[in-house]
């Protein structure tokens, strides 16, 4: 008998130790990352300001305001849509702690889907946070999900029903806020955040906006920008400069019958210019190997430099794999670029800003050896 | 006793490879969705391609995509750069021809762009055929640009390739986008001069240089 009760003992022990390093661990992912705002950032606010039924949810978030000295046009920069694309986060990031608004208004949303940030995808091996050594020391990000995590959404239905197109998709995409656009009112909660980036948009009269994804090397539309009908000038007239900046970028217009995402849905019911970015990202792909925080960084992959030689992939890839410096810095240079061709078509309301690194900075002209986070590190603060 | 344990080591190995069946998923890219392998550089035909020896062409343009990709926009911008500033119909019929003089050819397939279009790539075939000949019938000059490179290769952009160099005067393309020589050895058997260049930066000046 007595052995039995120590048995019982040491496995409720035994028990209780994981039920409480992994609980502990379970509260500590919700923590939002700290973010250090740069000189910048003139105000704070958060997307529950333009949606009130959102306060208090994870479905809220910050949106960081960058106004200039001098009026001019307004800019939104969607980062962190798909919470396991760290390349559209930390290039939002660097945006808040880097730029430096001359004219017009900027404003950034590191986490536009925050619930994203509280979970990540089962099964897939994914590291929960990533390193980069900055000006301040090392700090974590988080890597997360493609999707609103279940616990604030729940349960997925069969079928998702897009509420403005009748459009059926698989019932997990009802928590993708890039399939919720242009968001409902009394909708789920992740309906409820995009109608949140959506009033932002109308209250603020937003011109131009940028959404910044990442996708797996083998999927077709990667470093890609696709631009909806209303802003194909801006995008073609900035593509050009890319182009001729050697960054080798495709263009692609928006399908009119895919719906729920940013670059159909935000220019067909608002008056901004919407454009969506894509960069290839080896840790959400199919045909990765090991998972870790350094491939995440890094981009370093021999399944993929296999896959490449077999002519399985929509990029070039080899050994040095793509480095978060090379996926942040094609944002951030797309972001400068079309903004320029924006501000060129309409110089009444022209958005101009400073401080941040470009391709070549970030990317080109860097010590191979501090690629892979070191390099970018040194614009975060 | 043994029996019983080798049983339920058996279940755990089953039940251990069920759940890494599950993990696979249905994303997995099927092979047959992803660009072609590159095969060769040179010309299938073996035969020599040259470079455009002077201008051929002349305003009126009428510029039009053959395969709905946004292309179309980036030659609208090359054109209008270059100072030669066409009349852009991503959907041109024949009856748009007017008194254009010289056809130009956006060539790239985009699955977004049909979708964007609302029609499907043998419509889009089709539509490009048609015009071809009425522009080759009326005698306009007809220019093939393949700005792409490696992205607009593929099942869907390789159905709007041939189709584009067989009545054209003249091609332009990125050289990532014919590392198997398909375009080579399509201009080759076309007899028509081609210019390859390094990327789609480059194509500008070339284009200038093909007009009066």
């Amino acid at each position: 008998m007595n052995k039995q009760i120590i048995t019982a003992s040491v496995c409720l022990l035994a028990a209780l130790s994981v039920a409480g390093i992994t609980g502990k661990n379970f509260m500590e992912v919700k923590k939002p990352d700290e973010l250090r705002p740069g000189p910048g950032v003139t105000q704070t606010k958060m997307l529950s300001d333009y949606f009130p039924d959102i306060a208090g949810t994870n479905a809220d978030s910050t949106v960081y305001v960058m106004e200039g000295e001098q009026p001019g046009g307004k800019m939104l920069v969607l980062g962190g849509t798909h919470a396991n694309e760290p390349s559209g986060y930390l290039a939002a990031i660097t945006f808040v702690e880097s730029g430096k608004v001359e004219q017009g208004t900027v404003f950034v949303i590191p986490r536009t889907c925050n619930s994203g940030f509280t979970h990540n995808d089962p099964q897939e091996g994914s590291p929960q946070y990533y390193t980069i050594q900055t000006k301040g020391g090392p700090r974590q990000f988080r890597y997360g999900s493609r999707a609103a995590n279940p616990l604030d959404q729940w349960p997925d239905p069969d079928v998702y029903v897009h509420a403005a197109s009748g459009q059926r998709l698989s019932g997990s995409e009802t928590r993708n806020i890039n399939r919720t656009y242009p968001g409902r009112p009394d909708g789920t909660l992740t309906e409820k955040a995009s109608y949140a980036v959506r009033q932002l948009i109308d209250t603020e009269g937003v011109n131009l906006t940028f959404d910044l994804h990442e996708a797996s090397p083998e999927y077709p539309v990667i470093n890609a920008t696709v631009a909806h009908e209303t802003a194909m000038s801006i995008a073609s007239n900035g593509m050009f400069e890319l182009q001729m900046a050697g960054i080798a970028m495709s263009l692609e217009p928006s399908p009119t019958n895919l719906h729920g995402l940013t670059h159909r849905e935000l220019g067909d019911y608002t008056d901004t210019l919407p454009l969506l970015m894509e960069t290839a990202n080896a840790s959400q792909g199919r045909l990765r190997g090991k998972t870790n925080a350094d491939l995440v960084l890094t981009g370093k992959d021999k399944c993929y430099v296999k896959a490449q030689k077999l002519g399985f992939l929509y990029v070039p890839y080899d050994e040095t794999g793509h480095p978060i410096e090379e996926r942040v810095g094609r944002h951030l240079q797309g972001i400068y670029e079309y903004s320029k061709a924006y501000s060129a078509q309409y110089p009444e309301s022209p958005i101009v800003y400073n401080g941040l690194p470009s391709y070549q900075e970030l990317f080109l002209d860097a010590d191979p050896s501090e690629l892979g986070g070191t390099q970018l590190g040194k614009y975060l603060n | 006793m043994m029996k019983k344990k080798l049983a339920a080591l058996g279940l755990a190995l089953m039940l251990t490879v069920s759940l890494a069946a599950c993990g696979g998923g249905s994303s997995a890219p099927a092979s047959s969705a992803a660009p072609a392998a590159p095969a060769a550089s040179e010309p299938a035909g073996g035969g020599e391609v040259k470079g455009l020896e002077g201008p051929i062409a002349e305003s009126p343009i009428l510029l039009t995509s053959v395969g709905q990709s946004a292309d179309v926009e980036m030659v609208k911008v090359m054109m209008d750069k270059g100072g030669l500033s066409p009349e852009t119909n991503s959907l041109a019929t024949e009856a748009d021809l007017g008194d254009s003089k010289t056809l130009v050819l956006a060539i790239g397939g985009s699955s977004k762009g049909l979708g964007a279009a609302g029609i499907d790539a043998n419509q889009e075939l089709d539509r490009v055929n048609k015009l071809i000949a009425a522009a080759d019938e009326k005698g306009l000059t007809i220019i093939a640009l393949h700005i792409g490179g490696e992205a607009r290769r593929g099942d869907l952009s390789d159905k709007f390739v041939a189709p584009s160099f067989e009545k054209a005067d003249y091609a332009i393309v990125v050289a990532d986008g014919n590392k198997d020589g398909l375009m080579s050895d399509l201009a080759s058997k076309a007899g028509i001069p081609m210019d390859e260049v390094a990327t789609m930066a480059d194509v500008v000046e070339p284009l200038k240089a093909a007009f009066k």
